[in-house]
C-alpha cells in the first residue's frame, strides 16, 4: 500500500508542476493572442492546434491563458485564506479570550453557506479576478482557523513548549520558533482542498456566466462550448468542450493525490502501522 | 451557556446577516432603483418616464422612504411570505421558487441518499480490507472519477448516452406528452429523466464520501477498543458495524454538513446542464435575465434550505455521539 501512496503522490506532483509550468509560460507558448479574431469554427491545422471557437479565436491559447487565469485565482485565494487560517489559528489557540472572541466569528462565517453565498454576490457584482479572490479567500480561512487552534491547544503543554518558557522564551519567540512549525502539515491539506474548492467554484461561475465575461478561463471557455447550438452533433466537442474541462479535470485530479499522499504521510495510521 | 444554546444564537445570527445582506446588497449596487424594480433599459424597451410617474412609481414602491423603513417592510413581507415581483417572468417570486423547488428536491435529495449510503458502504468496505485488490481498485477509480467537475461530467455524459446512443433525454425534469397521462406513466417517465443528472451527482459526490469514509474507518479500526473486541473473539463483521463503523460516522457526519452548500452549488451547475427546471436553471435564467428580485427569493429560499439541513446534521451529531449536547462543565 505504501508503494502505492507514493506512486499516486508522484502522479499528483507531475500534473501540478506541469499546469503551472504552462500556466507561467503561456502567453510564450500561446501561438496567437486568444482575443484575436481568425476564421471561425476551423479544425486542426499547424497553425491552430486546436482549432478555432466560433467567433474565430485560437483554442489552444485560450486554454493557455485560461490556465494563468483559473490556477492564479486559486492559488492566489487558498494561499491566503490558509495564511489568514493559521496566522488566527495560531493566536487563537494561544491566548484564550481571543480565541473564544475568534471561535465565535468562525461559527457564524462557518453557518453561512459560502458556495450558494458566492453565486449570490458574483450574480450582483460580476466578480473580476481581484474580487473573485476576496470572495473566496472571505469565506475560505474558517476550517483552518478551527484546525489549528484545536493543534495548538493540544501542542501548547507539550514539554518542549514549557522549557522553552522555563529558558524565558518570550511569546512570539515561542509562537514562531516552537508552535508554528507544528501546524505546518496542517496548513499544506487545508491549502490543497481549498485551492480544488476554489478551482471547481471559479469555473463554475464562469461557466454559469456570472464571472467577468472580458476574461479567458477554463470555466468561460466550457460556457461559450456548451451554448454552440451544434455542439455535441458533430465531434466539435472534442477540440473545444474537451480540452478545457480535461484541463479542470487534471488540475483537480493532481491536487487530490497531493493532498492524499500527504495525509497518509501527517497520519501513520492510514499506512496500516496500527491495528 | 449549554450547546444547544449557543447553536441558537448561532444560527440566529447567521439568518440575521443573510437577510440584511440580501436586502442591502441590491439597493448598494450602482444605478437607478428602478431600473431594479423593472428591468434594464435596453434598444427595444428605453426607460420613458416622465419625472412624476418616476415620483409615483418610487413612492407605490416605498422607495421614497428612508433605508430603515424600507428594511422594516421588507422584513414584514417576508414575515408574510411575500417574496417580492419577478419582472422576468411577471409572476410572484414565492410561487416561481415553490414550483423549482420540488425539482431541485427530487433531484438532489434522491442523489444525495444514494451517493451518502454507497459512499459509506464502499468506504467501509475499502478500509475493512486495506491494501487488498479491491480496496486499491476502488481508491483508483474513486480519484479518476471524483475529479470531474459536475457541469464537464454531465456534458460527456449527454454526448454519449443521449446524443449517440440515444438511450436518455438529454434534458428536461419529465416530458409533456407523460405528464398529461399522469400516474405510473409520469413516475416512470420522470425517474428516466432523472438518470442521467442522477448519475452525474451520484459520480461527483460518492468520492469525497468514500474517502472520508475510509480515512475515518481506518483511524477507529486502530483503536484500543477494537483491538479488544477481536482478541474477545466477536465476528469480524459485528466489529466492523457495531464497533467500529458508528465511531466512524462522527467526522462523516460533520464533513458531510459542511459540504451542503458544495453540493447544493453542484446540483445547480448539473442542472443548467441538463436544463432540469429547478433552483439552478432558475438562478442561472434569473442571473441573465438581470431579474434581481428573483435572485433575491431564489438566494434566501437556498440559505434558509442549506441551513435547515446544518441544523439537521446538528441534531443527527448529538444523536450519533451522547457526550454532546450535555451541559458544559
Amino acid at each position: 500500500m505504501r508503494r502505492v501512496d507514493r506512486w499516486l503522490g508522484g502522479v499528483g506532483w507531475s500534473l501540478l508542476a506541469l499546469f503551472a509550468l504552462a500556466a507561467a509560460l503561456g502567453p510564450l507558448l500561446s501561438p496567437h493572442d486568444p482575443t484575436t479574431m481568425d476564421a471561425p469554427m476551423l479544425g486542426p491545422t499547424a497553425s491552430h492546434p486546436l482549432g478555432t471557437n466560433d467567433i474565430g479565436q485560437d483554442i489552444l491559447s485560450e486554454l493557455l491563458h485560461g490556465a494563468r487565469f483559473s490556477l492564479s485565482v486559486g492559488c492566489l485565494a487558498a494561499g491566503l485564506s490558509t495564511a489568514i487560517g493559521v496566522l488566527l489559528g495560531v493566536l487563537a489557540g494561544y491566548y484564550d479570550r481571543l480565541g473564544f472572541a475568534v471561535m465565535r466569528v468562525v461559527d457564524v462565517f462557518l453557518a453561512v453557506p459560502r458556495f450558494p453565498l458566492i453565486i449570490f454576490l458574483a450574480a450582483f457584482l460580476r466578480p473580476g479576478f481581484w474580487t473573485l479572490v476576496l470572495f473566496f479567500t472571505l469565506f475560505g480561512w474558517m476550517k483552518t482557523t478551527r484546525l489549528v487552534r484545536s493543534q495548538l491547544l493540544s501542542e501548547r503543554h507539550n514539554g518542549y513548549v514549557e522549557a522553552a518558557v522555563a529558558v524565558g522564551a518570550d511569546d512570539w519567540r515561542i509562537l514562531v520558533r516552537h508552535l508554528l512549525p507544528s501546524t505546518l502539515s496542517v496548513a499544506l491539506v487545508q491549502f490543497i482542498v481549498t485551492f480544488q474548492h476554489v478551482l471547481l467554484a471559479e469555473s463554475g461561475l464562469s461557466f454559469l456566466g456570472l464571472g467577468d465575461p472580458t476574461v479567458k478561463s477554463w470555466g468561460s471557455m466550457l460556457r461559450y462550448a456548451f451554448e454552440y447550438p451544434t455542439i455535441f452533433i458533430s465531434d466539435v466537442w472534442v477540440r473545444w468542450a474537451v480540452p478545457p474541462g480535461l484541463c479542470i479535470t487534471l488540475v483537480v485530479l493532481g491536487l487530490t493525490l497531493v493532498g492524499f499522499s500527504l495525509e497518509v504521510w501527517m497520519n501513520p495510521r492510514l499506512q496500516g502501522k496500527a491495528g | 451557556m449549554n450547546d444547544t444554546g449557543a447553536k441558537i444564537a448561532q444560527y440566529t445570527v447567521t439568518v440575521v446577516v443573510l437577510l440584511t445582506l440580501n436586502f442591502f446588497l441590491p439597493r448598494m449596487m450602482p444605478g437607478d432603483p428602478l431600473s431594479y424594480l423593472l428591468g434594464e433599459p435596453s434598444a427595444d424597451a428605453p426607460m420613458l418616464l416622465t419625472e412624476e410617474m418616476r415620483a409615483n412609481l418610487l413612492a407605490y414602491y416605498g422607495l421614497d422612504k428612508p433605508l430603515l423603513g424600507q428594511y422594516w417592510d421588507y422584513l414584514g413581507g417576508l414575515a408574510r411570505g411575500d417574496l417580492g415581483w419577478s419582472i422576468y417572468y411577471n409572476a410572484p417570486v414565492g410561487s416561481i421558487i415553490m414550483g423549482r423547488l420540488r425539482w431541485t428536491l427530487l433531484l438532489g435529495g434522491t442523489a444525495a441518499v444514494i451517493y451518502i449510503a454507497l459512499g459509506i458502504g464502499l468506504g467501509a468496505v475499502s478500509a475493512w480490507r486495506r491494501g487488498s485488490k479491491s480496496d486499491v481498485g476502488l481508491l483508483l477509480t474513486v480519484f479518476s472519477l471524483g475529479s470531474w467537475p459536475p457541469f464537464f461530467l454531465g456534458m460527456v455524459l449527454i454526448v454519449f448516452f443521449s446524443y449517440q446512443w440515444g438511450l436518455f433525454p438529454i434534458g428536461g425534469a419529465q416530458s409533456a406528452q407523460a405528464a398529461r397521462i399522469g400516474g405510473l406513466r409520469q413516475v416512470q417517465d420522470v425517474a428516466y429523466h432523472w438518470v442521467l443528472p442522477g448519475l452525474t451527482l451520484v459520480l461527483t459526490y460518492l468520492p469525497g464520501i468514500y474517502l472520508i469514509t475510509r480515512n475515518s474507518m481506518l483511524s477507529v479500526l486502530g483503536e484500543d477498543y477494537v483491538r479488544t473486541a477481536r482478541s474477545k473473539g466477536v465476528l469480524e463483521s459485528l466489529v466492523l458495524l457495531r464497533h467500529a463503523l458508528p465511531n466512524a460516522l462522527l467526522p462523516i457526519v460533520t464533513t458531510v454538513a459542511m459540504r451542503f452548500g458544495f453540493m447544493i452549488m453542484g446540483t445547480m451547475f448539473v442542472e443548467v446542464v441538463f436544463a432540469y427546471p429547478g433552483m439552478g436553471t432558475l438562478i442561472y435564467e434569473a442571473g441573465a435575465a438581470r431579474d434581481y428580485p428573483l435572485l433575491q427569493g431564489a438566494f434566501l429560499v437556498t440559505m434558509i434550505f442549506v441551513l435547515a439541513l446544518n441544523l439537521a446534521a446538528d441534531l443527527v451529531y448529538g444523536w450519533l455521539d451522547p457526550r454532546v449536547g450535555r451541559e458544559r462543565a
